[in-house]
């Protein structure tokens, strides 16, 4: 019986998780040959969270130009989606993180909110 | 001639060998859960803190690596608020994280590194749940009473790759 109240108190338990894989992305060719892609897949369980930024940093965090379909993705609590980041060749070396950072909406009833940032590394070759 | 007909088209019924492979991938893999969002309480008309003995609530942030040591974790305080009333003097914040629960006792031994208003640890070198805890003061001047009003800070949690 009490396994049962526990397993139901914790089914019960809101889930609140931002996940991104894969932690070492590779970098592969495009049909451009100056550019390559990567596919990550971000997937929402936070309930708060309906907005995710996408970034690419070097390794002491400056930002670097990519592009992708949305850098802002709406994306509803418990689904999952993937996304592609391009970056330029000559980038490819000085590129070290991309990140997925949860983005709360500017009408907020909480005191304090809690962002979530997620970075997976580029497999440099 | 029917028979025959009938025994050519059970020859010809197609047979299918079903299998039905389960696959499983096991990578690294970071989740950062919220599990109980920070609230400010008031204790003096100049503070304002989230630490249960002064009213507030800290929060709780559980980080699950799939995999030991390939990911760090970074906990940003607020040092500023998002949005407030005008306030036409200073604030002060501290805060600071520290590891809470844990799914493995050596995971309280996780290297920790703070600066400004981060702490890191890192590695994490265990696979496992860590809930890491969180707090934060602001104090409003030379004790001035903070205007009334809402006011909203961000923490930030972060999981990096190593």
């Amino acid at each position: 019986m009490r396994l049962i109240c526990l397993l139901l108190a914790l089914l019960a338990l809101p889930v609140n998780a931002h996940e991104m894989t894969p932690a070492y992305p590779v970098l592969k060719p495009s049909i451009s040959d100056k550019i390559s892609y990567t596919k990550l897949k971000l997937y929402n369980r936070r309930q708060d969270i309906n907005y995710y930024a996408i970034s690419v940093h070097t390794g002491d965090w400056k930002p670097v130009p990519f592009a992708t379909q949305q850098r802002i993705i709406k994306i509803k609590h418990n689904k999952s989606t993937f996304f592609e980041v391009y970056l330029r060749n000559s980038d490819i070396d000085r590129a070290v993180y991309i990140c997925t950072e949860s983005k709360t909406e500017k009408v907020t009833k909480q005191l304090t909110f809690i962002s979530s940032r997620i970075c997976s590394k580029i497999k440099q070759k | 001639m029917k028979p025959l007909a009938l025994f050519l088209l059970l020859l010809a019924s197609p047979v299918f060998a079903v299998d039905a492979p389960i696959t499983g991938t096991v990578e690294p893999k970071c989740s950062v859960w919220v599990e109980t969002n920070a609230v400010y309480g008031s204790p003096l008309p100049y503070k304002l803190s989230t630490l249960p003995n002064e009213g507030g609530v800290k929060s709780v942030i559980r980080i699950d690596v799939a995999q030991a040591n390939y990911y760090k974790a970074r906990f940003t305080w607020p040092n500023s608020f998002v949005s407030s009333p005008p306030l036409n003097d200073s604030v002060t914040f501290t805060g600071e994280t520290v590891i809470g629960q844990v799914s493995d006792s050596n995971m309280s031994n996780y290297p920790k590194t703070t600066y400004n208003n981060v702490s890191e640890f890192s590695p994490l070198s265990i696979a496992g749940s860590t809930w890491f805890v969180t707090s934060s003061t602001a104090s409003y001047g030379s004790t001035k009473a903070l205007p009334s009003g809402t006011y909203v800070a961000n923490i930030k949690a972060e999981c990096i790759a190593l």
